[in-house]
């Protein structure tokens, strides 16, 4: 059996992801390249003699390096060694996705251009004729629809039959003076695979990454200083190749005039672009979100907690030996962890998913983002924290999206206040179960405003040149329920593989202590903070090893103090314990994923300062209470 | 610059039903250079297989005898129109370099359509002649003075010459509209919401966000709308795709009115 590997590669939108879906089924490996932070997928699948590995690359709208999501794809172009490229072109938009094609085709990698939306292109009255496009291109061209499938076993039977790339495949002719500067500095090229002529016309453009391919880059200085005609030939090669992209599209497409347009996607975004409605809707969207995800979640955690409860109970009443904790509290982990992964967790990002396939989560972006700016922020933070809503883990991976480290970091040291569903299960089980459910929001709006003067404060400390808004607005569509299913999967595996093991292992880690006695001589040195936030000494143990396992939190405050609540504190107490440990990094699975992404130093820094200040300002709040 | 300038015109070229041959010279100076040697040398030999390369790459099926047939009646027309009297066929003959049967084949449709009387041996345009060539001259002199006033004096009769037998009245009217605003347009932030301008420039010092910008789908002579604006920007259309873009962003991108014919 022969093996294939074929590299996915399309603009963001483009329908990469429901191609791979439909290609392989939901079965993907995620892997980064070193130094880099975002991901390409894998998957292989055996089809009738052959066995295909696809590689799904970042979606970019053209090969350079100037993004982290570029450099993935170009490196993932030289250095996966992959036979040949699925370059998946967007119907409505041809000559854009021939943009990226035509630069592919420079770099002589055996091409098949798949085209998406053919049926949304008829729509608008555009009508592509592939034999015409494969007349001009001279590389096979496959109409797709990954949602029917159509078109995917000729894709498959296509890429099957992928050999060396046609002499004839088209390539782009620049004017004169850029040709001679062309043939000039491939001539001083080194020997390596890829095309001197690529190369050449990459080092124009000035990326810097493929100098060191020349014999002497004193060449590079000539041969510009040579093109008079031409002071920015990257400018220039980029017209060209936008030129011809647009001319071999405008060659296969008839267009046929339209009687009435659809309006329904304009008014949409009259509504959802506007500057009142917008951010309202926004808001009211994300409120009703929350509205359900709280339901619903109570809903399924409630099955949940009774189907872990009545396994558990039988392991309970057995002797307390040290196997007994283990499994125990071990079991009571991961028990705790499904009965919030699933329903909060995975419900969140499923509707985060559907509300991303649909074309609402880029509008809610725009909207979100001058609020977001005010805080220092690019507007694509808003989907990280959007996703810390769920669980503060997977949420600190999604900082990835955002183009510098100052931004990411920033954008992580928010999760300190945007309570992940372990908070929200603390807030809404604790202080609104035995406080009443507005001592609770307003338990939320202290963490909102704890958030707000953060952002504030390093907004003025540190300067973060964040990138000016530049997004795509997809059109709003139907979206593939598989495809949001496998989305809302990949976001929260970290949760299963990482967060559960994890909790069960704090489990197991208290239980030990527990029942060692140790407990009380370990919180004694942080008996100052109870102090400090007014709150009896007993209280240190879920504070403290809320932090090893935050769900543990609500079930320890109540062995601690008996379910007598009300008796033992008062309501600004309750309140202060509320804040105390919502503001802050809030465990040590959150801090694992941050040394992940941004190193020791930094996440534990990080973590601490924003501890100690969700503890001075739930002191300074209470006192501030009592005080009025 | 000329080289922007061509792919300016040929994208708002792009509009008219005529844009088909002039996309060839899109893209290059040279290109445009090489078209006036082809247009002659297909006019000269009357043979579709006198060039190869770029343009069999590009255009497949060439110039067909009736392109060659309306340019040569095109040029007969302004010629005429040019004299403002009778002309003799010899002179005629000898403006257009072309085989001498496709001239003979040019006049006898020109008279066919009643645009010009042939007296004895001498030709002189009709009314309706008049007026089709003053149509002629007049995208001429639009798009010399573009050129002009552009900066590429040189090769602003050539290109005259040649794109005048490929651009539209409305295409001329948006031209005309650019040699006499003189300015590169106005940046999109100053336009007009839901008005369908025409991106004429964009100005980005930083070549990453020129090219970022460019293969997005925003470029030079294609049509764009304004549909929404957001706090800190703007949401335009071109090209059957939204952006949302920030004010410093659209700021570089400049449009003029798009104007119909």
């Amino acid at each position: 059996m022969k093996d294939l590997k074929i590299l996915l590669i399309g603009q963001p939108n483009v329908g990469k992801s429901s191609l791979l879906n439909a290609l392989v089924g939901p079965r993907v490996t995620v892997s980064n390249y070193p130094g880099t932070t975002v991901e390409i997928t894998k998957a292989k699948k055996s089809f009738d003699k052959i066995e295909i590995e696809f590689v799904d690359t970042p979606g970019i709208y053209s090969i350079s390096d100037r993004s982290e999501e570029e450099k993935v794809t170009e490196r993932a172009l030289f250095e996966e060694e992959a036979d040949g490229v699925i370059a998946i072109a967007d119907a409505t938009s041809l000559e854009r996705s021939l943009y990226m094609a035509l630069q592919i085709l420079e770099a002589k990698i055996p091409t098949v251009l798949a085209l998406n939306f053919v049926e949304d292109a008829e729509k608008k009255g555009i009508r592509i004729n592939c034999e015409k496009l494969k007349g001009i291109l001279h590389i096979p061209v496959v109409p797709i629809n990954p949602l029917t499938k159509k078109g995917i076993d000729k894709l498959v039977d296509t890429v099957a039959k992928l050999k060396k790339i046609s002499k004839r495949a088209f390539t782009i002719e620049y004017d004169d003076h850029i040709e001679s500067a062309i043939d000039k500095t491939s001539s001083q090229m080194k020997e390596t695979s890829m095309p001197s002529r690529f190369l050449a016309i990459r080092i124009l453009e000035g990326d810097e990454d493929f100098f060191k391919f020349l014999k002497d880059k004193r060449i590079i200085a000539e041969v510009r200083g040579n093109l008079e005609e031409h002071p920015k030939v990257a400018e220039d090669i980029a017209i060209t190749r936008y030129g011809t992209a647009s001319f071999i599209a405008e060659k296969a497409t008839k267009i046929i005039p339209l009687e009435k347009e659809k309006k329904l996607q304009e008014e949409m975004d009259r509504v959802l672009l506007h500057k009142i409605s917008g951010p309202l809707t926004t808001s009211l969207f994300l409120l009703a979100i929350f509205g359900i995800l709280l339901y619903l979640g109570n809903l399924i955690q409630g099955v949940f907690t009774d189907l872990t409860e009545s396994l558990l109970s039988s392991l309970t009443t057995a002797e307390h030996s040290i196997i007994t904790i283990v499994l125990v509290n071990g079991l009571t982990g991961i028990a705790m962890g499904v009965s919030i992964a699933l329903p909060y967790v995975f419900l969140f990002y499923l509707l985060l998913g559907l509300l991303e396939d649909i074309g609402l989560l880029s509008r809610f972006t725009v909207n979100a983002e001058i609020f977001l700016k005010k805080l220092g922020l690019p507007g694509k933070s808003f989907i990280p924290l959007a996703l810390g809503l769920g669980c503060t883990a997977p949420a600190t991976r999604a900082t990835r999206v955002l183009s510098s480290e100052k931004e990411q970091i920033h954008t992580a040291s928010l999760f300190a206040f945007v309570p992940c569903s372990s908070r929200i299960a603390i807030i809404m089980g604790i202080v609104g179960f035995y406080g009443g459910i507005r001592l609770a929001l307003s338990v939320l709006a202290a963490s909102f405003a704890a958030g707000l003067i953060w952002a504030f404060g390093i907004k003025k400390v540190i300067e973060i040149q964040s990138e000016p808004l530049l997004l795509e607005l997809p059109p709003y569509r139907k979206p593939l329920i598989k495809n949001v299913f496998a989305k809302s999967w990949i976001r929260m595996r970290d949760f299963v593989y990482i967060v559960i093991p994890l909790l069960a292992l704090g489990g197991i880690a208290y239980g030990i202590l527990d029942m060692s006695g140790l407990t009380h001589i370990i919180v004694e040195p942080f008996s100052p903070i109870t102090t400090w936030l007014g709150l009896p000494t007993v209280t240190i143990i879920p504070i403290i090893f809320g932090f090893l396992q935050k769900d543990l939190t609500g079930a320890m405050f109540l062995s601690v103090l008996g379910s007598e609540i009300p008796l033992v504190l008062t309501p600004l107490q309750i309140y202060t314990f509320g804040v105390a440990t919502t503001i802050g990094i809030p465990c040590i699975i959150a801090l694992g994923m941050l040394i992940k992404e941004f190193g020791f130093k930094r996440a534990i820094i990080l973590t601490i300062t924003s501890i100690v200040y969700g503890l001075l300002f739930a002191g300074l709040a209470w006192r501030t209470i009592s005080l009025v | 610059m000329f080289f922007i300038q061509i792919i300016f015109l040929v994208k708002a070229v792009d509009f008219s039903k005529h844009y088909e041959k002039l996309l060839v010279a899109r893209a290059h100076k040279t290109y445009l250079e090489r078209k006036a040697n082809y247009c002659s040398h297909i006019l000269k030999m009357n043979e579709m297989t006198a060039y190869k390369g770029t343009f069999d790459n590009l255009s497949g099926n060439a110039a067909k005898k009736p392109d060659i047939l309306k340019i040569v009646k095109e040029d007969v027309l302004r010629i005429l129109c040019e004299r403002r009297k009778k002309t003799s066929l010899e002179i005629i003959k000898d403006e257009i370099k072309v085989a001498h049967p496709l001239i003979s084949e040019a006049l006898e449709e020109l008279e066919r359509d009643d645009l010009i009387a042939i007296q004895e041996n001498c030709i002189l345009l009709t009314g309706l002649g008049q007026e089709s060539a003053k149509n002629i001259l007049k995208k001429h002199f639009v798009l010399e003075d573009y050129f002009e006033k552009t900066g590429s004096k040189i090769e602003a009769h050539t290109a005259a010459h040649i794109l005048e037998h490929y651009v539209s009245g409305e295409v001329i009217n948006n031209i005309k509209k650019l040699s006499t605003l003189k300015i590169e347009g106005v940046p999109l932030t100053k336009f007009e919401l839901n008005k369908e301008g025409m991106i004429t420039d964009i100005t980005f010092s930083d070549y990453g966000l020129f090219e970022r910008i460019v293969s997005m789908g925003i470029f030079l002579g294609e049509k764009i709308i304004i549909t929404n604006e957001i706090p800190r920007g703007i949401v335009v259309k071109t090209k059957n795709k939204k952006f949302a873009l920030d004010k410093n962003i659209a700021e570089e991108i400049k449009v003029v009115e798009y104007e119909r014919s």
